[in-house]
């Protein structure tokens, strides 16, 4: 039996007390989480200005899987980029949640971007000299939450991902499908509301790959939502929704997935435990 | 934040001990400048230890007129050390002596005139020959009889000066002695200052305490009659005048007392002080007060450059990380989490450099004490001194590369790569 086919391995088989809907909350299906309009992404001056995005609309709903593909240079992961809030656009506006965010200080940026969102990079970006559990927990550490909390939660999200043997490891020590698989696990850390992966697979071997997909797979039918950019066609089977984009445009917008049958949203991962500002540790 | 503080606390640790060479050298840059400051303070610390025990032991009836209250000032001590002849300067004069020994309670005034002047003695070598000894810029103190009272000095044989005695007579200091005459039983030999012959009567004990409140080495010094110094040379005049009174309560009394005599006596003119108990040991030895400044000033240098060292450093390690300031915004981090991670860093290297600096300070401190009197001088002040100086070095050196980093591009910093 492959790792694949044994149910106790598949990273979607999420432990009950992880994972509930809170009863009692309401839950509103299909809303608009990110709305971007006429957003213009600039670089150069005078006769060297380039675009990397020009005039791009977007709206994407809570519970989406969205697949951005095209060739390189299209502004892929600059739309990635700006709307997981680490760019700004040169122009257009971009509302996260019906807030617009254009206007917002970096400070009150980092601080949504270590609670509403969730980065998985092509080369899975851990931080070379700290150890799995303190990858995992990095954007619990600036979102405030005391060590406790903070371990207690990554055992949980490292349980889930049959990680949590390798929590002392440090990165150098794992495998390129593990290593994704912390920096997926890091993502998700912090419950954020959307997740952006830029080829989260591109460094990975087919099988590797799979099993990250699968993964990803797991968290989108919780009901979250993911941006995800790839190059690889046979990917766009996982998606909701795959935009094919080209110079800076949207050149098609295909939805897979009729809205009504998008997952509904769970509300929290780890409803046991509270932010604890300021806590000691 | 306080709980990112254990944190910034390990990533400063971690990164001090993977680079443990270049950490090690930049401490000791900061090392070398904090330890020479210390050094500095602790010898200044020695001799002013020095001097306030033996005014202690000179005992608490004494009180010492100087000219010029503001004598403690740098600008006058400057004033006073480039000027051709500072003993000019002076406006005491042996009548303010006499006019001091006439105030009630008053037991002894002793003037205390220093210059400096070649003497010349004649001897005999081995073989019967006569020669010559000449020891230039010797130190000749100018005084009266009551030297002896108001000093505790003791005299090894011969008598002190008296007032029936001869007016070319001198007392002479032990190691001037075995200079001057080879000998340390001058009294009766003769010696030439001034183109006068003079006879010594006296030699004092030896004291090995040149650091002391009247800026004088007696062991290496002359005694000569203030008043027939003065019939020989204008220009003599007086830079102390020590008083011993009858009891040391009436001392503060006193001590008016000759305030207002001499300022009566001078028209108003207020250009002396009056010194008793601690202040006595305040003013003395201005040479090294300012000597000792600008060893500070060097060290203060040094330790400038050794901030660089660190500003250097953290700048290297700034550059190194950039892909992980790059991650750690990603995730959330505020550009202010990532200014206090590297601040902490210089903050640790600096205070490192600090104990560093602490312990080759008083390292250095014991080594001069071996061959100098002076022992070393531990005190809260100078550890305080250390601890601020060192904080301050990591924040003024370590800011710009914290802030450089803390405005790090999120997104060009993903890209970089080592």
């Amino acid at each position: 039996m492959s790792p694949l086919e044994n149910s106790n391995f598949l990273p979607y088989n999420i432990p009950n007390t992880s994972r509930v809907a809170e009863s009692g909350v309401k839950v509103v299906k299909n809303r608009v989480i990110i709305q971007l309009d006429k957003i213009c992404k600039r670089y150069g001056y005078g006769d060297a200005t380039s675009y990397a995005l020009q005039d791009f609309d977007l709206k994407v709903k809570q519970g989406e899987f969205i697949m951005i593909m095209g060739p390189s240079g299209c502004g892929k992961t600059t739309l990635l980029n700006i709307i997981g809030l680490l760019d700004k656009p040169s122009n257009g506006s971009y509302s996260l949640n019906k807030e617009p965010v254009n206007k917002i200080s970096s400070r009150k940026l980092a601080k949504l971007r270590s609670h509403k969102i969730g980065f998985i990079f092509q080369d899975f970006n851990l931080i070379s000299t700290l150890n799995v559990l303190d990858n995992v927990t990095l954007p619990l550490l600036y979102a405030g939450f005391g060590k406790i909390r903070r371990e207690k939660q990554a055992d949980e999200i490292l349980n889930r991902f049959h990680l949590q043997p390798k929590e002392y490891y440090m990165p150098h020590q794992l495998s390129g499908g593990q290593k994704q698989r912390i920096a997926i696990a890091r993502s998700l850390i912090s419950e954020p509301e959307i997740i952006l992966a830029d080829e989260p697979t591109g460094n990975l071997d087919s099988r590797s790959a799979h099993i990250v997909m699968e993964e990803l797979k797991a968290i989108h039918e919780e009901g979250n939502t993911i941006i995800m950019v790839t190059h690889n066609p046979s990917l766009t089977t996982y998606a909701t929704r795959v935009i094919h984009m080209l110079d800076g445009h949207i050149d098609t917008d295909i939805k897979t997935v009729a809205d009504k049958d998008l997952p509904v949203p769970v509300s929290v991962h780890f409803k046991k435990h509270k932010k604890s500002k300021g806590a000691k540790n | 934040m306080s709980f990112l503080l254990p944190t910034h606390y390990r990533i400063a640790y971690d990164s001090i001990t993977r680079n443990r060479t270049r950490s090690f050298l930049t401490c000791l840059g900061i090392g070398i400048g904090v330890g020479a400051i210390i050094l500095i303070l602790s010898l200044m610390g020695s001799i002013q230890n020095l001097v306030s025990s033996q005014v202690a032991s000179a005992g608490s009836d004494l009180i010492v007129v100087r000219p010029s209250q503001e004598k403690d000032t740098l600008d006058n001590v400057i004033d006073q050390l480039t000027s051709s002849n500072q003993y000019l300067k002076s406006n005491l004069s042996l009548k303010d002596v006499t006019a001091i020994k006439k105030i009630p309670g008053v037991a002894a005034a002793a003037p205390i005139s220093k210059s400096s002047a070649t003497i010349s003695a004649e001897r005999v070598n081995d073989a019967g020959d006569n020669y010559t000894t000449t020891i230039s810029s010797a130190s000749i103190i100018a005084t009266n009889s009551d030297l002896i009272k108001t000093d505790r000095l003791t005299i090894a044989s011969g008598s002190f000066i008296n007032k029936g005695a001869q007016e070319n007579t001198a007392i002479i200091g032990h190691d001037l002695s075995l200079a001057l005459f080879g000998s340390t039983e001058p009294v009766g030999k003769t010696f030439t200052l001034y183109g006068h012959k003079f006879i010594v009567t006296g030699i004092l004990s030896k004291i090995n305490d040149p650091i002391n409140f009247n800026s004088v080495d007696f062991d290496n010094s002359l005694l000569v009659n203030a008043d027939y110094i003065k019939s020989l040379d204008e220009n003599v005049q007086i830079q102390q005048i020590n008083v011993k009174t009858e009891t040391a309560n009436s001392v503060p009394s006193i001590a008016e007392d000759i305030s207002s005599t001499l300022s009566s006596s001078k028209s108003g003119d207020k250009n002396f002080s009056v010194a008793y108990g601690d202040q006595i040991s305040h003013p003395a030895n201005e040479l090294l007060v300012v000597i000792s400044g600008m060893l500070t000033i060097v060290a203060g240098v040094s330790l400038i450059v050794g901030g660089i060292g660190v500003m250097n450093i953290m700048l290297v390690s700034v550059a190194e990380r950039t892909h992980e300031i790059g991650i750690r915004k990603a995730v959330g981090a505020t550009s202010g989490n990532i200014l206090l991670q590297f601040l902490f860093e210089s903050l640790i290297l600096s205070s490192l450099g600090g104990i560093l600096g602490l312990i080759l300070g008083y390292v250095a401190a014991f080594l001069v004490s071996v061959v100098t009197p002076f022992s070393p001088y531990i005190d809260f002040n100078i550890l305080g001194i250390t601890l601020a100086t060192s904080v301050s070095i990591g924040i003024i050196f370590g800011i710009y590369p914290a802030a450089k980093a803390a405005h790090k591009n999120p997104i060009d910093s993903l890209r970089y790569y080592r």
